[in-house]
């Protein structure tokens, strides 16, 4: 330190005291552990959905899972499931009462769902935590 | 002060036990609020930073390494929560004939000429603390208040030895020459 800085440095000593700090207001701690204690149980909160229910949610997603094979995979067949699941699709035909309409509409049906559901997950996604 | 210090309660609070964090608040929370008050000059702030970096601390606590004392650890995140905080808002810029002529306009506050010449110091020092940058203020606080080497320092703030060195100079040289003017003023005030 040079002299300048060496007067400087005794002015701030002269006038900033280390033990003259600001103490936090009274009932800091409590306050805290408060916050604390409700982040902690929010966040059990919201993971405990999925995790609580996760017995029923695998058990109900297998069962959905063994229905639609059970309907679309034909008893005795040896084909994999991807062609019969697309031999089911294209043997799929809209009809309504006085009105027929062409095969290539259920693709369109079936892409429009598909794209729903993806601009759903999207939405959840980038939306996640941005509810009040 | 209990002896089993800060690793055996971060321990405890790994293990389950919330309330052995509270341990950790108690000690370290005086200092946590002051660097949280002397970068934002403002109480209601200062509580609220201290508040979210303790809540930070707990949130993160699995990562903290034990390369540093917690404390350090500590001081980062109120030093950061701090500095981005009042990056967001702009702040007004005092003009030295804004701070209260001497000790005498303290003296109606406190009880004794000792208190209020005492009152009168660590009221400059606020105000020169708001005249100089929030990085700077956070630097003082961290080398005057909680009496820390510039290493120390360097691991809080992320800032190098060097440049740590220089910007101290810089701000104590600034808090230096508004604290003259206000002391001159005073002088002029009295003649």
């Amino acid at each position: 330190m040079n002299k300048q800085e060496m007067n400087d440095d005794d002015l701030l000593r002269k006038f900033l005291n280390p033990e003259r700090i600001e103490k936090a207001p009274e009932g800091f701690t409590s306050k805290t552990l408060t916050r604390i204690q409700i982040e902690t149980q929010s966040a059990k909160m919201n993971k405990g959905f999925f995790v609580k229910n996760r017995v029923p949610i695998v058990s109900a997603a297998t069962t959905a899972g063994l229905i639609i094979a059970a309907i679309i995979i034909p008893a005795g067949k040896t084909e994999s499931v991807g062609s019969t699941i697309w031999k089911y699709l294209q043997d799929l035909e809209f009809t309504l009462p006085n009105l027929s309409l062409p095969g290539w509409v259920s693709y369109i049906m079936i892409g429009i769902f598909l794209l729903g559901l993806f601009d759903r997950a999207l939405f959840g996604l980038f939306h996640k935590g941005k509810n009040p | 002060m209990d002896p089993k210090g800060d690793i055996f309660y971060i321990g405890q609070v790994l293990e389950g036990k919330i309330n052995a964090f509270s341990y950790l608040v108690d000690k370290h929370k005086d200092k946590a609020y002051n660097l949280a008050f002397r970068i934002c000059g403002n109480r209601e702030e200062a509580e609220e930073i201290a508040q979210d970096a303790f809540l930070k601390a707990y949130r993160s606590l699995k990562d903290f390494k034990r390369k540093s004392s917690f404390a350090t650890w500590l001081y980062r995140i109120v030093y950061n929560t701090a500095i981005s905080l009042v990056r967001t808002r702009k702040n007004r810029v005092l003009s030295v004939e804004e701070f209260p002529v001497d000790a005498v306009d303290f003296l109606s506050f406190s009880s004794t000429e000792e208190e209020a010449a005492d009152d009168y110091r660590n009221s400059l020092i606020n105000f020169a603390l708001q005249k100089i940058s929030e990085e700077e203020r956070g630097l003082i606080t961290l080398y005057y208040y909680n009496e820390l080497d510039t290493e120390e320092i360097t691991k809080i703030t992320g800032i190098s030895r060097s440049n740590i060195k220089v910007r101290l100079f810089r701000a104590r040289q600034k808090m230096a020459e508004i604290i003259r003017k206000v002391e001159m003023k005073n002088v002029f005030y009295h003649e």
